[in-house]
């Protein structure tokens, strides 16, 4: 006897909820794409194709070699394609593999379900990658497909089943609502102390980094992306050309390239800081870095925060969600002491020295011996000789690159002139250092905050004064005036327009219809950051620091979370016991309203005296009245009738006129008092 | 006959389904937790709180529905019973994916979707273990709707009388009969060697004996009747059976009752306080299984 292999299982699965299924992971995975092995993706449409393909009549699933070659070839990729299996990129990788394959071999109620609960999975995945409110949209979007794909898998066929089960999740969706604000207002959050945590950022964001060097700043000019963005909770708001953001303060200095060093002592507190406090909330988007935003500069505590020599903050841990704190700040430093090693860190001069930048500065120590002076002569060189502030600047080598720049290219961005003045400074024997950061912003009128995007990169200067301490200084002051009073949009669309020579040629209105777009569109760009702002700062930022906050507002503040359970189960009762209630009384949706007469006809007759019975068509039912009940026996055979035509007909009668012939219905005499 | 089934709570169980989806919900927490991300905790929250909302749709779709049984014909022990299974809505309201199965032993069902205000009818099989007259069928109605992770699950009691007749077993020969009868033939049969006749075919009548020429003619279905003498009369007696077990001794005698009506010849059957009188045909036959169905020994109380 041999024995005969097993054969195949066919698709048990219907081919239209198996579509909505596919749709729903196919749009969660699409997001993880830049973050997937080229390979994986094309892998996962091939794998969707082909379990279509057997869900045709007569198809058959794959047999199992089949699915342990599959397997291994595609662990086996990711293997390869990373080297290793460990990281955020080759998991998400081996994920999408196993739903790939989980998809070509799925069959049956079970794994439906599974496929349904990846779909829900992988769409958390997306909510790591991308935070804005587009991307919890489109989350609910795939949320809303999957559970109305549950739905019409457990209703079946029918007309218009997929529409009416999207209906039903839908408001199945709207009625968890309550329950979904409760918990995330009550539900205990944790409190830090869990060990696997994102070293680095998933969001792959370019921002700042500890090294300025040319170029490092003016390849982030044209990314719009935000960084921050910044409330004034006070209404006390400095002119946007005043707003510096300090950001980071670079001590290691070499011609045109700077870097931060760590070996400072730290500073307890800035020194004497005067002028108007200002207050800022500031939200930060996640960039996986330790950056922390304030207005120069900042004079408060901040929680998580430390304060860096230099007078800037620093979050203690990688900032790798959203986070906001406030912080205040005061314009004017007073400082009068510099601690020993900040003067010896701030006065190390470049190790390279052209005879010509010796020249230069010498020249100037010639003319004056007050700090002061010597920067304003540097500053005036900048303005006289023709620098050019251009986002383009090239390349400089290596060796003498700040020798190359002062006399002979002089192209350069922020952070060249903020580099270059800082470096002639420590050769003039001034203390000086570069600040990195943001300058200025956007600000968004309708929910009064300032936006800050990538784009607003800058650089700066501080030089030590005596008896007054760090003073700022920015070149690029002087040599592109407007960018720092509009910002460098404006500034490089201004120049756009001045160098068109087609400019003169374009008529009036269609300069004036282009005016009114650029508006329009920057206005709607607005008013879209501005919601967005609002789900940032109200639902997305309420941790476990707000929540503590928010319920102790309710009197709950000293609830253990076992409690706070408790409550949160005392909350959703209600709803459920409502919403059960409800059901309860409620009439079908799906009843219709020929349905509806066909069945008040039935009780009508019922009470008469004559049930139908479960296994009776409307046909034998209304024969059987129409002799039951003879002196009714026409309007019952044409509401038959007509029922019959709507129901199994072409629908040639009309329903109103159905309805209608019901309501009027005779009353119903007996068979025994006709025989009298 | 048909009764209804007494309304009964309605349960609320996890299924196989389940673990998967605390496994994610689980998982869903851990990354909010651990991350920081209020956007996977409002995910989080989502997908618990429509589970939580879909166990009342899931309460309420079983909710306002009646099941009656329709007639079971009667089978052999060890046979599968077919239960014809009406569910009617009662409020008029649209169920879905509605499934029944017996509380014991394993049975398959067809799904159901019920829309209003039709009543459905679905074939429910289960395998009879035990010979009897039953009185009622223990079932369990349950629905995975709507979203399949958890069950909905009522237990009911179908109110409907059933045979289950002995399973026909026993290696014994058929009992020949004492003496030849000579006895002029009573009446008509369905087998005999005279023609005598035709008469209006009943359901359970074997087909051989159809009029098949009169129902080519386009006429109702006749039986064809014979009248003539029969050779022999089989006697089938409890007490001649007695060196074997009860149950044993029930299967021998059904055993030889299929024999017999298959046969041409006529067989009576003697059990413990009940006399069946020689006879053949479709009601004699019956007659004899249900009594082989519902006896229970005089002299051994405890045998059911």
């Amino acid at each position: 006897m041999t024995a005969r292999p097993r054969p195949r299982p066919t698709s048990e699965i219907e081919t239209i909820p198996l579509l909505g299924v596919i749709a729903g992971l196919a749009l969660a995975a699409l997001p993880l794409a830049p973050r997937l092995a080229a390979w994986v993706l094309p892998l996962f449409l091939a794998c969707a194709g082909a379990r279509l393909w057997m869900n045709r009549p007569g198809a058959r699933l794959p047999s199992l070699p089949v699915k342990i070659f599959l397997f291994a070839l595609g662990i086996g990729g990711v293997g390869l394609t990373y080297g290793s299996m460990l990281g955020i990129d080759p998991g998400l990788s081996t994920l999408l593999v196993l739903v790939s394959l989980k998809l070509i071999e799925a069959n049956g109620e079970r794994d439906f379900h599974v496929l349904a609960l990846l779909g829900y999975f992988l769409a958390l995945c997306d909510l790591f990658f991308y935070q804005d409110l587009l991307a919890s949209i489109y989350v609910a979007a795939i949320v809303g497909l999957i559970t109305a794909t549950l739905v019409r898998f457990h209703r079946g066929a029918g007309p218009r089943s997929y529409w009416r089960a999207t209906i039903f999740a839908l408001t199945l969706l709207a009625q968890t609502l309550p329950i979904v604000i409760l918990l995330f207002l009550i539900f205990p959050r944790a409190y830090g102390g869990f060990r696997f945590h994102f070293s680095q950022s998933l969001l792959g964001v370019a921002g700042m980094s500890e090294r300025l060097s040319p170029g490092s700043v003016s390849s982030l000019a044209l990314s719009d992306e935000i960084v921050f963005r910044a409330e004034f909770p006070d209404g006390n708001m400095p002119p946007l050309s005043t707003m510096y953001w300090r950001g980071g303060v670079l001590w290691r200095g070499d011609g045109l390239r700077w870097e931060a060093r760590s070996d400072l002592n730290l500073e307890r507190r800035p020194g004497q800081l005067t002028g108007p406090a200002v207050l800022q909330r500031i939200s930060v988007l996640p960039h996986g870095a330790r950056w922390m935003f304030a207005l120069d500069r900042p004079s408060s505590d901040v929680p998580r925060a430390s304060y860096q020599p230099g007078g800037y903050l620093q979050s203690r841990r990688t900032i790798t969600t959203k986070f906001r704190y406030d912080v205040v700040s005061r314009p004017t430093n007073r400082e009068t002491a510099l601690p020993p090693d900040q003067r010896v860190a701030a006065s190390q001069p470049p190790r390279e020295i052209s005879p010509r930048v010796r020249a230069l500065v010498d020249g100037w120590k010639k003319e004056a011996a007050e700090p002061r002076e010597i920067a304003d002569s540097a500053l005036q060189f900048f303005r006289r000789e023709r620098f050019s502030y251009t986002l383009s600047p090239g390349s400089y080598p290596d060796d003498n690159a700040l020798d190359h720049f002062l006399f002979d290219r002089r192209e350069g961005f922020c952070e060249h002139y903020a580099a270059a003045f800082a470096s002639l400074m420590r050769i003039a024997g001034i203390p000086a250092r570069v600040i990195i950061g943001y300058h200025g912003g956007e600000y968004n009128a309708l929910g009064k905050y300032v936006i800050v995007r990538q784009a607003d990169a800058h650089a700066w200067c501080e030089v030590w004064i005596k008896d007054s301490g760090w003073q700022r200084v920015d070149p690029t002051e002087m040599i592109a005036p407007e960018r720092i009073a509009s910002g460098l949009a404006s500034y490089l669309e201004s120049r756009a327009t001045q160098f068109d020579p087609d400019a003169p040629e374009r008529s009036l209105t269609a300069t004036g219809w282009r005016q009114l777009q650029r508006e329009l569109q920057r206005d709607l760009r607005l008013v879209w950051d501005g919601i967005n702002y609002q789900w940032d700062s109200r639902v997305l930022n309420f941790d476990e620091d707000t929540q503590r906050n928010f319920l102790l507002s309710l009197g709950l503040g000293a609830e253990s979370w076992a409690e706070l359970l408790i409550w949160v189960i005392v909350a959703i009762a209600p709803f459920l016991a409502g919403l059960a209630l409800w059901l309860r009384h409620a009439k079908s949706i799906a009843r219709d309203e020929i349905a509806r007469a066909y069945e008040r006809f039935c009780r009508t007759l019922e009470r008469a005296g004559l049930r139908r019975e479960p296994w009776e068509g409307p046909q034998h039912f209304g024969a059987r009245a129409a002799a039951h009940f003879a002196p009714q026996a026409d309007p019952i055979r044409e509401i038959t009738a007509r029922y019959i035509e709507l129901r199994y007909g072409r629908g040639a009668s009309d329903a109103a006129a159905f309805a209608q012939a019901v309501r009027h219905l005779p009353k119903l005499g007996g068979y025994e008092r006709n025989m009298k | 006959m048909a009764a209804r089934s007494s309304p009964s709570r309605i349960w609320i169980l996890p299924n196989r389904r389940t673990p998967g989806l605390v496994a994610v919900l689980v998982g869903m927490w851990y990354a909010g937790a651990s991350q920081g991300n209020a956007a996977a905790y409002l995910l989080c929250f989502l997908i618990l709180a429509v589970t939580l909302v879909s166990t009342i749709h899931a309460w309420a779709n079983l909710r306002g529905l009646t099941l009656r049984a329709g007639n079971i014909p009667a089978v052999f022990a060890g046979e599968e019973l077919a239960v014809p299974v009406d569910i009617e809505s009662v409020g008029g309201k649209t169920h879905f994916g509605l499934e029944v199965r017996a509380r014991s032993g394993k049975s398959t069902a067809t799904k159901a979707t019920l829309d209003s205000p039709a009543s459905q009818r679905i074939e429910l099989r289960l395998p009879a273990l035990r010979r009897g007259l039953f009185s009622e069928l223990p079932v369990r109605l349950s629905s995975a709707f709507p979203l399949g992770f958890i069950t909905a699950r009522r237990n009911l009691v179908l109110r409907q009388s059933f045979y289950v007749y002995p399973a026909p077993t026993g290696g014994l020969p058929l009992p020949r009969a004492l003496a030849p009868t000579r006895q002029p033939n009573s009446g008509t049969r369905v087998t005999g060697d005279d023609y005598g006749g035709v008469r209006s075919w009943q359901t359970g009548e074997s087909q051989r004996h159809i009029d098949w020429k009169a129902a080519a003619r386009d006429q109702p279905l006749l039986t064809k009747q014979w009248t003539g003498e029969a050779e022999e009369i089989l006697h089938f007696d409890w007490a001649s059976l007695a060196p074997l077990e009860p149950e044993a001794r029930l299967s021998q005698l059904t055993r030889w009752v299929i024999l017999a009506e298959r046969g041409s010849a006529a067989y009576g059957m003697r059990l413990a306080g009940k006399t069946f009188p020689p006879a053949r045909g479709h009601a004699h036959y019956h007659a004899c299984l249900r009594a082989l169905a519902e006896f229970s020994d005089p002299a051994v109380a405890d045998v059911v």
